[in-house]
């Protein structure tokens, strides 16, 4: 057989179902094997949207994503999606086709280095020039991408390995001399993790989106319950802890809730359980959590320390690490329980008193939060909602209660405008019988709207909400607070151009348009009816809503706004 | 992070012989900011390893850091710390830094 059927016996074999991709010259051979394949190849409208979709394929289904894509300007518009899925350790596989072994560094048509320019955010990544190795890598990549932490691996494959003939090998087992991730914790630093738990009054859960990756919502419900105390769950762990649990605080950081961001502050225990101690979460290094030691869970040895000494660190996979603790604190807890009433007290003081809010447009224009709050309550917690980055993204993590994990994707190390609909395309793919909404913004649609001909194509009606403010919304925010009012470039003017609706039509979408609160209840009931096509409502909502809480770059969490120059009232509070 | 003296430390790195393997290292010094005083690259015994011998301006923190994110490589095989001081060069006692 050729080398290109050996990659899609490759592919088979590690069980892919569905991948995401765009031929070309380089990668065509590949594309004849594929014609006969039982794996589903969905058609994209450009590479980037292939990444995206195999990126929100991957986190609603746990399972790698898979993209594929030709060589040179194919190949790089992957890039960004690569780099996306490395920031959130998003478990992706993505093949790209190159030039023949013997243009190799001749600038040919359509040339580039892919591997050299995706060494810096992929896991690993592959050329293949000999068209025997090719199972062998694809095993490599499935393996080093979904294991230890989960990210992305890219092979790239030389035509004329392709093409050649070869034998399909497909490796029994792996061994890599230089990749054996540690996911059992040392028994040792369990037993150190539960004293220094139970030594603590005023602990924290630090909840980050490794607990999601590791299927570990389960056991950490039972962990909190165990101990009792206050939860926080970061951008990318939202679902990882329900909303509604008395013991949640929300989401802590530069745009988290007065509660988590204090409990933080505060505590003198950071319970820290994959999460990295991102710039977004802690603010000024130096005063985040000062008060502080810190518990340090990750399956990633280099993530501890990093950013914040770890008083106590745990590496492995944190559901079992997570289950070693749960008999571990029972039993250091029958020698010593700590009183945590008084934090608890203190802490759902604060949740009373600050919680998230905003005012309704006195001039009877509709308002960006109560549109993401309503679809959010409309639609219920088994919808999965997908978001692009600005306003719209803060506001969708703080307005809609989620539930259950992997119901809310969005893209937060890399902060990608244009994730939203391809991301809610794989993920409509990974759960067809699951509603599937993106929360996107009127910038952010622009980018990658493409898509939805991909969706309405191919049966994957995902539903867009366009909070249509008619600005790159997050950056005119800091336009306001930080630059005088000065809107340097982030008009957009979109209530004039495009036409969304009319857009979401010839793209074969139902089109939908909202602009008064009293339509807003039956738009949203309109849209959920629509369920055998792609729906995009254009939401034109007032412009100058801001995200509030707010903890300005570069300052520290001690100093969260929650309005426009307003702190706090510190002082009427027991801390 | 640390604000101890600045000292050198050396360490020899087993990496896969392979096309690449050096830019990976040399990439990953760059983008996080690692000071590399030296590199030395040669074969070792079995075909398929290179030994890199690396020094490099970091201490502390800083070091455990580089030597951590050295050992996420896959290309990476093992990462050993030589001691070097007044004494004759010596390789430390500690186990291979593993994954």
């Amino acid at each position: 057989m050729t080398g290109a059927t050996s990659l899609v016996k490759s592919l088979e074999a590690a069980g892919v179902e569905v991948m995401f991709g765009l031929p070309g010259g380089a990668i065509l051979p590949a594309y004849d094997p594929i014609y006969d394949s039982t794996i589903r190849h969905i058609l994209v409208r450009h590479e980037q949207g292939a990444g995206h979709a195999a990126t929100g394929y991957a986190q609603v289904s746990g399972r790698a994503g898979v993209c594929i894509a030709t060589s040179g300007p194919g190949a790089t518009n992957l890039v960004t999606p690569l780099m996306d899925a490395a920031m959130d350790s998003v478990p992706l596989v993505a093949i790209t086709g190159q030039v023949p072994s013997a243009a190799i560094g001749t600038d040919a048509f359509q040339e580039a280095d892919i591997r050299g320019i995706t060494m810096p955010f992929t896991k690993h990544n592959y050329l293949v020039t000999d068209p025997d190795q090719i199972p062998g890598a694809i095993a490599e990549a499935f393996h080093i991408a979904t294991t230890g932490r989960p990210g992305p691996v890219l092979v790239d494959i030389a035509k004329d390995a392709l093409q050649k003939m070869t034998t399909f090998n497909w490796p029994t087992s792996i061994n890599l001399a230089g990749y054996k991730p540690k996911t059992t914790p040392d028994s040792q630093a369990i037993t150190d993790a539960a004293a220094l738990i139970a030594q603590s009054s005023k602990p924290v859960f630090y909840v980050g989106g490794g607990v999601i990756k590791a299927n570990a919502h389960a056991e950490l419900r039972q962990l909190v319950e165990l101990l009792g105390a206050p939860v926080v769950t970061t951008l990318m762990a939202r679902g990882a802890f329900p909303d509604s649990h008395p013991l949640h605080m929300g989401m802590p950081g530069m745009h988290g809730t007065v509660a988590a961001v204090t409990a933080l502050q505060k505590a003198d225990l950071l319970i820290t359980l994959g999460a990295r101690f991102d710039d977004r979460v802690t603010g000024k290094l130096s005063t985040f959590a000062p008060n502080a030691k810190i518990l340090h869970a990750d399956i990633d040895p280099a993530e501890i320390g990093k950013n914040r000494h770890a008083d106590v660190a745990v590496v492995g996979d944190v559901r079992e690490t997570i289950a070693a603790l749960i008999p571990a604190l029972k039993a250091a807890l029958a020698k010593n329980k700590p009183d945590l009433t008084a934090w608890l007290r203190q802490m759902n003081s604060l949740k009373s008193t600050y919680p998230l809010g905003f005012d309704v447009p006195e001039d009877g224009s509709l308002s960006p939060q109560l549109v993401i709050q309503r679809i959010g309550q409309i639609s219920g917690t088994d919808t999965i909602f997908t978001s692009g980055v600005g306003q719209h993204q803060m506001w969708a993590s703080q307005f809609i209660s989620y539930e259950h994990p992997r119901t809310w994707l969005n893209s937060g190390g890399a902060g990608t405008m244009g994730y939203g609909v391809p991301a809610a395309m794989g993920a409509k793919v990974a759960a067809p019988n699951s509603t599937v909404w993106a929360i996107d913004g009127d910038g952010c649609f622009q980018m990658t709207n493409q898509e939805l001909v991909t969706c309405a194509l191919n049966n994957i009606p995902i539903k867009v909400a366009i909070i249509n403010n008619e600005s790159l919304g997050m950056v005119r925010q800091w336009q306001t607070l930080f630059y005088d009012s000065r809107y340097s470039n982030t008009s957009l003017e979109s209530k004039r151009v495009p036409n969304f609706p009319m857009l979401a039509e010839s793209m074969g979408c139902v089109g939908l348009a909202c602009e008064r609160p009293e339509d807003l209840d039956k738009t949203i009931e309109k849209a959920m009816s629509i369920n055998d096509q792609p729906v995009v409502v254009d939401f034109r909502v007032h412009r100058d809503a801001m995200v509030w809480p707010m903890v300005a770059a570069g300052t520290s969490n001690d100093e969260i706004m929650i309005a426009r120059a307003t702190a706090p009232d510190w002082d009427s509070q027991e801390l | 992070m640390t604000t101890a003296p600045r000292r050198q430390h050396t360490l020899e790195v087993l990496v896969e012989n392979a096309p690449g393997v050096l830019a990976r290292v040399a990439g990953l010094f760059s983008r996080r900011a690692f000071n590399i005083d030296s590199l030395n690259v040669g074969p070792t015994e079995n075909s398929a390893i290179s030994k890199m011998v690396i020094v490099v301006g970091v201490e502390g923190h800083s070091l455990e850091q580089v030597i951590a994110q050295l050992d996420k490589l896959v290309s990476v095989i093992s990462i050993k710390e030589i001691l070097t001081g007044n004494k004759p060069e010596a390789i430390s006692t500690q186990p291979d830094y593993q994954n």
